[in-house]
């Protein structure tokens, strides 16, 4: 039961580890170029990244 | 940790992302906590359901899997119809698919635990699923940089039912193909099982619901695989091992960008981290008891999770994006993934038994 709550504790800091990592090193967020709440009726297609694409 | 502390680090996260990222990006990591509670709380298990249906003849777990792809089909596929924005989940059918779907089915069952499953039992905290989680990744941008290779040995265009049927038909030949996959699982099981418990029918309403949601907000189904291969990508770029512009995948517009900003600008990392924050939330008063592990069972299990990592990205996807988001969607690829990944199941649960998972 320790060596799990160990374990817990190494997955969720290396997790918030890499969050705060990739948080640093990215270009700032441009919160102009924001996307709409609703995708749906908004007018933008949607662009975001899925796993059945192909390209 | 406990639900008070622990849903305070979740508001505070959400504020975060309403302040500096998007209004958007906060609201799904709550459809993605929400999807974990769901799945961790139902212990709505594809693999588990399929092990069941196989090993004891038991449909309950199947039964509640067909509900859940009858309800978020009759949502997606008229709004697909209805805002000309949403994006259906369309993979080509294609030999990396034949081959990916049939060793993503293998391996899912030594790994206990599909794309979802390995995230929500990485959130209650299931030791082997954690560790697993890394080498997930690994795997899945490893099969995303060699994905034009395994697309070279043949694929046709993607097939949308829709496309080809219009929103009706489409949503016919689904309820149809259900129908008649529901036929089979009754001839195989049996007269006299019990079909639909609580569990399963809750956890099938709650996810088609947020499933539903997904689409709605993020403009494209949910899937986990993705989100996965990004972060290591980014990793893989940072640590200088690779060139995105070299490869074929990485190279094109949308993904090359993706790579230079934040994850937590993209869909399917957010609700990746929301499903985790949704188990740890479920784990907070139901502990998870799990039996430990011999060497032997851990190389095992490790060395499936990275190949389910990898045949994930060849398949088009996991048991989420290319079965539920496939076929809700009124992708073919999605009724080709599940009979490739079902034969593959059949020799993991064997596997499985052979190591004495």
């Amino acid at each position: 039961m320790a060596s799990t709550y160990r374990m817990q504790m190494v997955f969720w800091a290396g997790l918030l580890a890499f969050m705060v990592w990739d948080w640093s090193a990215s270009p700032p967020v441009d919160l102009r170029q924001e996307p709409p709440l609703i995708a749906a009726g908004s007018g933008q297609a949607s662009s975001g990244g899925h796993c059945s694409m192909a390209k | 940790m406990k639900r008070l502390p622990l849903a305070a680090v979740l508001a505070a996260f959400f504020v975060f992302l309403l302040m500096a990222v998007s209004v958007r990006q906060a609201v799904l990591m709550l459809v993605g906590v929400g999807m974990g509670a769901a799945l961790a709380g139902a212990r709505f298990g594809f693999t588990t359901g399929w092990r069941q249906l196989i090993e004891q003849k038991d449909p309950q777990g199947v039964a509640g899997q067909a509900l859940l792809l009858a309800l978020a089909s009759l949502a997606a596929l008229p709004l697909l119809g209805q805002f000309s924005e949403l994006h259906a989940a369309l993979g080509p059918p294609s030999v990396s698919l034949l081959v990916g779907a049939f060793v993503f089915g293998l391996t899912m069952q030594i790994a206990d635990g599909c794309g979802s499953g390995t995230l929500y039992k990485a959130g209650l905290g299931v030791p082997l699923n954690m560790a697993i989680l890394p080498l997930f990744a690994l795997g899945s941008f490893l099969g995303s940089v060699h994905l034009d290779r395994w697309l070279a040995l043949g694929q046709v265009a993607p097939v949308s039912f829709s496309a080809a049927l219009g929103t009706a038909g489409a949503l016919g030949l689904t309820l149809l193909l259900l129908a008649l996959t529901l036929l089979g699982v009754r001839a195989w099981v049996g007269p006299g099982r019990a079909w639909l418990t609580r569990r399963w029918v809750i956890g099938a309403l709650a996810l088609a619901v947020l499933a539903t949601l997904n689409l709605l907000l993020a403009g494209q189904p949910w899937g986990v695989v993705y989100g996965f291969g990004l972060w290591a990508a980014k990793a893989s770029v940072a640590l200088g091992l690779f060139d995105p512009a070299a490869n074929a995948f990485w190279s094109q517009p949308g993904n090359a960008q993706r790579v230079t900003q934040t994850v937590l600008m993209d869909v399917t990392t957010i609700t990746n981290v929301g499903i985790l924050g949704g188990a740890l939330w479920i784990a907070a008063r139901n502990r998870t008891e799990t039996r430990p592990l011999t060497g032997t069972q851990w190389a095992i299990g490790l060395l499936a999770g990275f190949v389910m990592g990898y045949s994930s990205r060849l398949a088009f996807g996991c048991n989420i994006g290319a079965m539920l988001s496939g076929i809700s969607t009124g992708s073919l690829h999605g009724w080709l993934w599940v009979p490739l990944a079902f034969a593959g199941t059949l020799i993991g649960v064997r596997v499985r038994r052979r190591y004495q998972f």
